[in-house]
């Protein structure tokens, strides 16, 4: 009993981690945990956890991208260049992911077709597209409309009856919940019938009632927030894109594939899988991601400038490491990744809000960075399932049926949290 | 099989588009709700507690007038009881932004804020603006945004003014030859407002003298874009020296150089110093001690004192008067693209080896340094 509890308890390590910090935070500020600072939190970090959603590809498929934040700030100047030059919003954002997405595929030409190491390819796109954003903009500050503010900086509309309520944002809080209940009780229900494994009931209905708790909870103070104030715009974005790509990763073939080649590339062309292919895929993917980023980011900035995205292939990349991916490869997920990110960004929030220096909160989150994976190697090291293998193995499954490699279409697509690969066995 | 995947994928990215279409479509709904009221002129007359929180936001420290800021906030604001916390954004305009929703968030009474860009903070300042929050632009104006209350700077048409004007002087005392002189010239980041106004106002006075043939830049850079230093970076505008003493000065004399602040001086005179020259006037702005060694030992020429501490107080007062819900005292308007902003002008001086002494004897920093000769 007291084993299992722990077990379940160590599944969540990466989230109770972070409740943790945001509980700490609240009892130290009192205002960490109003709608507002969590509204601030997720508009100011979008960015980030968007490039992380991208890098984690990346980084499972064994690259890395160090052109993120030039890209970034590349696809940001044309838009807002594009905008002043007359061009609807709407069409400029639309040309913005286009070009994103040559860029991307520009990077992945090199990679797949030419064969040059990603590092390099990105080292260069990074010089590169930060020369063509200030050249473009002449290293100003170029203004956008209302539209691209508003993807930005608004949040969710107002619709519907007036029920004292954000209605958008209970409607959203509920599915979510009705979800996390449905994929729970379908879980069982196949398990049952395959004759797998399962775990306790009050098990179950411990997580469900844990995680539904904090669905609701933010829920409830986003919908009462002041009018304006409730769940913001970049939020959604983001759901939606950690939706599709833990789908992505989780359900289909490619995602395997990914998974294959970042485990071992040989062994994946032999069992034909188009490496090339992929590596040409994620590149080009993380240029479309990349725009996405730039997008909500001059949106909230109401502008495009000369230092946008300095820094941020490094907050993505750490943002991943944090959430579990392996350096070499093989190993990580989307949703792990995002609350790498969320961690880090609390813990920055947390800490402007407590008034800490920018120079020690450097410092700290450094260590976080350091600790967060030293912990992770270390248990590794003991014969102690990793943590984040653990977090990664319950969000997938019951953490005691961790079958790995097989393909199991009748599992419920339980989208937001699935690894399917679990190469990190062949690699310990 | 790969057919299957793209097929899936065709589906995923159908559905991503779908997902994002409905988050934006709410747009034209919410166009007309969004404005709200600027109660800022209102609140303002209300005023605050003597004891609120007072948030100050600052870029990043890259010279001695912010580690100035940095001690001389907390001391005037505590002095008249404002709680209060000062911050800096080294790690770029992100990290200002979500400062100051972190300040709003600790329920600041009013906003001081120096911007990394005067352009990208409209959305956090409208926030501060919903919530009545007075917001002082201090040392570089905010622009574009109606959401800023007041400026504090000091007259930067007059600093390019004394940088230009210095520079002549300069030319005329040490260059020990007759016209005419070979000029280089050098400004600020061209994200930074004032940057532009500094060397506007200081090619009022040159380009005369380039356009009579008494100056002559023999790299033939002189646009803004040209002789501009992104972020302020003193290395950046060093490699820029570097390339142009070798593309053109292995013949002539370099006879001067226009600086707009002093940690760039700083790396142009190394850059000078590398190529085997003698450093010519150089002039600056800011007042950096280093530089103020390099006055007081002859190498560099002039530089522009801006006393951060006289700054500091014109803010803090500003603060003082809003919370007991008076207007605060003003000399003058800027027009920031969007408004024209009550502004606090402070002037400047020129300060070379001559009232070296004389300008910093007071200050505990630089007088000792200033006045070591004399």
């Amino acid at each position: 009993m007291g084993s299992l509890l722990s077990r379940n308890l160590r599944q969540f390590g990466m989230v109770i981690a972070l409740a943790a910090l945001l509980v700490f935070f609240q009892v130290r500020t009192g205002v960490a945990l109003t709608p507002g600072n969590i509204s601030n939190i997720i508009q100011g970090n979008a960015y980030v956890l968007i490039l992380a959603v991208g890098m984690v590809l990346i980084i499972i498929a064994g690259h890395i991208d160090l052109s993120v934040g030039s890209v970034a700030a590349f696809v940001g100047v044309t838009v807002a260049l594009l905008t002043q030059s007359g061009v609807p919003w709407a069409l400029a954002v639309l040309i913005g992911l286009v070009v994103g997405i040559g860029v991307g595929a520009w990077q992945g030409f090199w990679v797949a077709a030419v064969g040059i190491p990603a590092f390099i390819v990105t080292l260069a796109g990074m010089l590169l597209f930060r020369g063509l954003n200030q050249v473009l903009g002449k290293s100003q500050t170029i203004p956008v409309p209302d539209g691209i503010i508003y993807l930005g900086t608004a949040s969710v509309p107002e619709v519907g009856p007036n029920t004292g309520f954000n209605n958008i944002t209970v409607l959203l809080g509920l599915l979510g919940v009705a979800a996390l209940i449905f994929f729970e009780v379908r879980k069982r229900r196949n398990a049952t019938r395959l004759g797998a494994p399962i775990g306790p009931v009050w098990a179950s209905v411990l997580k469900v009632v844990l995680i539904g708790g904090v669905i609701l909870l933010a829920t409830y103070l986003f919908a009462t927030a002041p009018i304006g104030r409730s769940f913001p715009i970049p939020g959604l974005i983001l759901i939606v894109l950690v939706i599709v790509y833990a789908f992505v990763m989780a359900r289909t073939p490619l995602g395997r594939h990914i998974y294959a080649v970042g485990g071992n590339r040989a062994a994946a062309q032999l069992t034909g899988v188009n490496v090339r292919r992929v590596n040409f895929f994620v590149l080009t993917n993380m240029g479309f991601l990349s725009a996405i980023a730039a997008i909500v980011f001059v949106g909230r900035s109401t502008s495009s400038g000369a230092y946008d995205g300095q820094g941020w292939e490094l907050d993505a990349i750490a943002a991943v490491f944090i959430g579990g991916a392996a350096v070499s490869g093989g190993i990580g997920t989307v949703i792990a990744s995002v609350i790498g990110g969320l961690v880090i960004a609390v813990l920055n929030n947390g800490l402007q809000l407590l008034g800490v220096q920018n120079d020690i909160t450097q410092v700290i989150k450094g260590l976080v960075l350091l600790l967060a994976v030293a912990l992770d190697v270390y248990n590794k090291k003991q014969g102690k399932p990793s943590i984040i293998g653990l977090v990664q193995r319950g969000m997938r499954r019951s953490a005691g049926t961790g079958e790995t490699g097989v393909v199991d279409t009748t599992q419920p697509a339980q989208p937001a949290a699935e690894a399917p690969v679990d190469t990190s066995s062949s690699r310990q | 099989m790969m057919n299957i995947a793209r097929r899936k994928l065709v589906t995923v990215t159908a559905a991503a588009a779908i997902g994002l279409a409905l988050a934006t479509s709410g747009c034209s709904q919410r166009a007309g709700s969004e404005g709200g009221a600027s109660p800022s002129d209102s609140s303002a007359e209300k005023g605050f507690a003597a004891d609120s929180f007072i948030g100050v936001s600052l870029p990043q420290k890259t010279s001695q007038n912010w580690e100035d800021a940095q001690s001389l906030f907390p001391q005037k604001l505590d002095e008249l009881g404002f709680k209060n916390q000062v911050q800096f954004a080294n790690g770029g305009v992100s990290e200002q932004q979500n400062q100051i929703n972190a300040l709003i968030t600790r329920d600041a009474k009013a906003l001081i804020v120096g911007p990394i860009d005067s352009a990208q903070l409209a959305s956090q300042l409208s926030q501060a603006a919903s919530q009545g929050i007075p917001v002082i632009s201090y040392d570089r104006m905010i622009t574009d945004t109606k959401d800023v209350d007041y400026l504090v700077t000091f007259q930067p048409q007059e600093v390019g003014k004394l940088q230009g004007q210095s520079l002549l002087e300069g030319l005329e005392a040490k260059a020990g030859h007759p016209a005419p002189y070979n000029v280089e010239l050098f400004a600020g980041s061209p994200d930074d407002n004032n940057a532009k106004i500094f060397y506007e106002s200081a090619m009022e006075e040159l380009q005369p003298k380039i356009d009579d043939g008494t100056l002559v830049v023999q790299s033939g850079q002189t646009s803004f874009q040209q002789v501009a230093t992104q972020g302020w970076k003193p290395e950046t505008a060093q490699k820029r020296m570097d390339a142009i003493l070798t593309a053109n000065y292995s013949g002539a004399t370099l006879d001067g150089v226009l600086s707009p602040n002093d940690t760039i001086a700083r790396g142009l005179i190394t850059s000078i110093r590398n190529a085997g020259k003698e450093v010519p006037p150089m002039t600056g702005q800011d007042s950096d001690p280093e530089s103020i060694k390099l006055i007081a030992e002859g190498v560099q020429y002039s530089t522009v004192n801006k006393p951060t501490v006289e700054q500091v107080d014109a803010s803090v007062k500003m603060v003082e008067a809003l919370s007991k819900g008076e207007t605060p005292k003003t000399n003058g308007e800027s027009d920031n693209g969007s408004k024209k902003l009550p502004t606090q002008f402070l002037s400047p001086t020129l300060v070379t080896q001559e009232n070296l002494c004389e300008v910093y004897e007071e200050d505990p920093v630089r007088g000792p340094i200033a006045c070591a000769n004399s």
